[in-house]
């Protein structure tokens, strides 16, 4: 009947009333120096964390769906995708204050071209990738993809983009500027995160399997294959580009492997789903959002246990660390 | 409170998801879904919810003050008894998910088409709260707008169902319960949900989704359309009743006579979900302050106490005839095809004798 429409199926959220914030509407962010931001993709909401104290500090509604979270070239603000709201949210990184709302159609993953020249949207629901002038906005391509892209990568020189077909087994490899496909290939059920490495090699982890794939930049052979544990989702590179964190979302776990060998060094524990990543400002922890526990878990990296588990909104997704 | 309860929720959400239900996608090769599924793990728990709620809050006012006894252990209370139970049914099926998953997935990838089409040529929906960027501000506000908006748009869903003969045919099977009670909400043509997820989706198109931050709100309105088809005798009062739905205003929706006269164009009356407003507006409200019997006059019998399967094919047969009527003239429609009832009732069931 009248709540029961076939769009409601797909967002069926908790409200976590913040009496405030979410009643009588959405409050201006608190100043983000020293705070994680969590986005809570079924709450609709964004959750500020004390990085200090490891609680979380504010919860504002943001707009529909936000899922990820990149930060721009200059640094200076994030990017919040609402692929629901079809709109990105632009937040300044120090005040908080929400700069503009841009146009875009269900936004669901972005990333900036490693030149700053490109700006990508993928659209997860609807089977698209959207390439944007990145200092403009104005979409200069609109493809196709095959089902479900998800995640994205770049070549170093910003020549080709690389997303994971979510709904199949394969990478697809795009020219930016032509805004056409490259190649194609299978790499494994379900691929989803995707990180390229200064070199040009390609590793994506493979959802559906437990293990991540190593591809050739010129054709997408796959040239290596490292197991890490079920459910292989996302990457995360450190600052100094040595270390690599994988999470394994149906394991519950965040494999660390060395970068260049990709030999795993070590498996920390991360109940309830880990996805996106993030490292604190001195390194020392490993922020990670539980999807199925509304929660991010911090991993204290010199002991590899969890140090706590903080609750936010429900399925976090994207994160951010000042 | 209420924070409590959502926190409970969320977490056997979470735990049953994680430990039963995700290591089974991956076994299956289906982690794309993983999300979706996650989602539909969640509307179940809501689901059992309502009817729990529905059940301790509705079942004493039926034991309080009905309207019709509940049918007894007697066998002349057989055909009644099995009525009940098949509404519980489909009270089960619609609200712990199984219809809504089988609509999502006959319906989602056409929706996915449509919607991707539009866009792929620079149509984006607007939501209500981009129209209204101070909307943005309120998000409780915005769902309470999106509701009667939708509300709006389920009034002219109903008139319609009862206007067109195929969609009576199959709506008829709402109708035909002469037990109403707290279960019957739900009792509905699978066909007939996929028109009105077709339609819910088709506005959803137009002014986007409804904001589902406030789930707690969503259950209240499921219990209010609960609420209408309880076998209680409680009416709203001349102030009460214009203002939301009650069991007295729809049991006049219900009755067998709902198309006389003057409703006999639209129908009948009181097709209004949750506002009455609409009813009022385009005059279809009939006030009146009786309990009237329900059902359809033309349909009796196991054709109206069997189970969930074979009341199913019972609305493909009453469609059948319908569309055969509408193909050749010559053959007779549902109404005349199955009518089984005494005629002492003048005008039936909505539909032109």
């Amino acid at each position: 009947m009248l709540c029961c429409t076939i769009l409601a199926l797909c967002r069926l959220s908790l409200a976590r009333l913040f009496a405030a914030g979410l009643i009588a509407g959405a409050a201006a962010l608190p100043a983000l120096a020293k705070e994680a931001i969590v986005l809570n993709s079924d709450d609709d909401s964004l959750s500020t964390i004390d990085t200090q104290s490891h609680l979380e500090t504010s919860r504002s509604y943001i707009g529909r769906q936000p899922h990820h979270l990149i930060a721009t070239p200059d640094g200076k603000s994030l990017i919040a995708a609402m692929a629901g709201g079809n709109e990105l949210v632009f937040i300044d990184r120090n005040t908080g204050a929400v700069e503009k709302r841009q146009e875009a159609s269900d936004p669901y993953q972005i990333a900036f071209s490693p030149d700053g020249k490109w700006f990508v949207a993928n659209s997860l629901r609807l089977d698209r990738i959207d390439i944007y002038d990145a200092k403009t906005y104005q979409l200069a391509h609109r493809l196709s993809a095959l089902t479900m892209p998800s995640h994205i990568g770049f070549a170093p020189d910003s020549g080709t983009l690389y997303v994971t077909l979510q709904g199949t087994d394969r990478v697809t490899a795009i020219d930016l500027a032509a805004g056409v496909p490259r190649w194609t290939v299978p790499v494994g059920r379900q691929p989803a995160g995707v990180l390229v490495r200064p070199s040009g090699a390609i590793l994506v982890a493979v959802m559906g399997a437990d293990y991540i794939v190593k591809l050739a930049p010129t054709d997408g052979e796959i040239v290596g294959l490292v197991h890490t544990g079920r459910g292989a989702h996302n990457f995360l590179l450190s600052p100094d580009g040595k270390t690599l964190y994988v999470s394994n979302r149906v394991a519950g776990t965040i494999s660390v492997l060395d970068a260049d060998t990709l030999r795993v060094t070590a498996t920390l524990g991360a109940p309830g789903g880990p996805d996106d990543m993030a490292l604190s400002a001195d390194g020392k922890e490993l922020w990670a959002t539980g999807r199925w526990r509304a929660s991010v878990d911090v991993i204290d990296l010199a002991t590899g246990a969890l140090k706590t588990t903080i609750p936010v909104g429900r399925s976090p997704h994207g994160i951010a660390v000042n | 409170m209420i924070d409590g309860v959502l926190r409970l929720i969320g977490e056997a959400q979470g735990a049953l998801f994680e430990r039963m239900v995700e290591p089974a996608l991956y076994q299956l090769g289906l982690m794309d879904w993983a999300d979706d599924v996650f989602e539909g793990v969640g509307f179940a728990l809501f689901g059992g919810l309502e009817i729990a709620f529905a059940y301790l809050l509705l079942r004493p006012l039926e034991w309080w003050r009905p309207v019709e006894k509940r049918p007894g252990r007697r066998p002349g209370h057989r055909e009644a008894r099995r009525a009940v139970r098949t509404d519980v049914v489909y009270t089960l099926v619609h609200r712990i998910g199984v219809v809504p998953a089988i609509l999502f997935l006959v319906l989602a990838p056409i929706g996915v088409m449509v919607d991707g089409s539009l866009r792929f040529h620079g149509y984006i929906p607007r939501a209500l709260e981009q129209l209204l960027p101070a909307l943005r501000d309120w998000p409780f506000v915005t769902l309470l707008a999106y509701i009667v908006l939708l509300d709006l748009g389920e009034y002219w869903r109903h008139r319609l169902q009862h206007r067109l003969g195929w969609w009576w045919a199959l709506h008829s099977l709402h109708h035909d319960q002469r037990q109403m009670t707290l279960w019957s909400d739900d009792r509905n043509h699978l066909l007939d949900d996929v028109l009105a997820a077709a339609w819910s989706g088709t506005l959803a198109l137009l002014i986007g989704v409804a904001p589902e931050e406030y789930p707690l709100v969503l259950v209240l309105f499921r219990l209010i359309e609960s609420l209408a088809h309880t076998n209680v005798r409680l009416g709203f009062g001349r102030l009460g009743t214009p203002l939301v739905v009650g069991p007295q205003y729809h049991r006049l929706h219900h009755a067998i006579e709902h198309a006389r006269p003057p409703f006999e164009g639209a129908r009948g009356c009181n097709f209004a979900v949750i506002l009455p407003l609409w009813d009022v507006l385009f005059g279809t409200w009939r006030r009146e302050p009786n309990f009237p019997p329900t059902g359809v006059a033309s349909l009796a019998g196991s054709a109206i106490s069997c189970g969930y399967l074979r009341h199913q094919f019972e609305g493909l047969r009453r469609l059948g005839a319908e569309l055969a009527h509408l193909a050749y003239r010559g053959r007779p429609g549902f109404v005349a095809a199955f009518r089984r009832a005494a005629p002492q009732l003048s005008s039936t069931d909505g539909v032109k004798m």
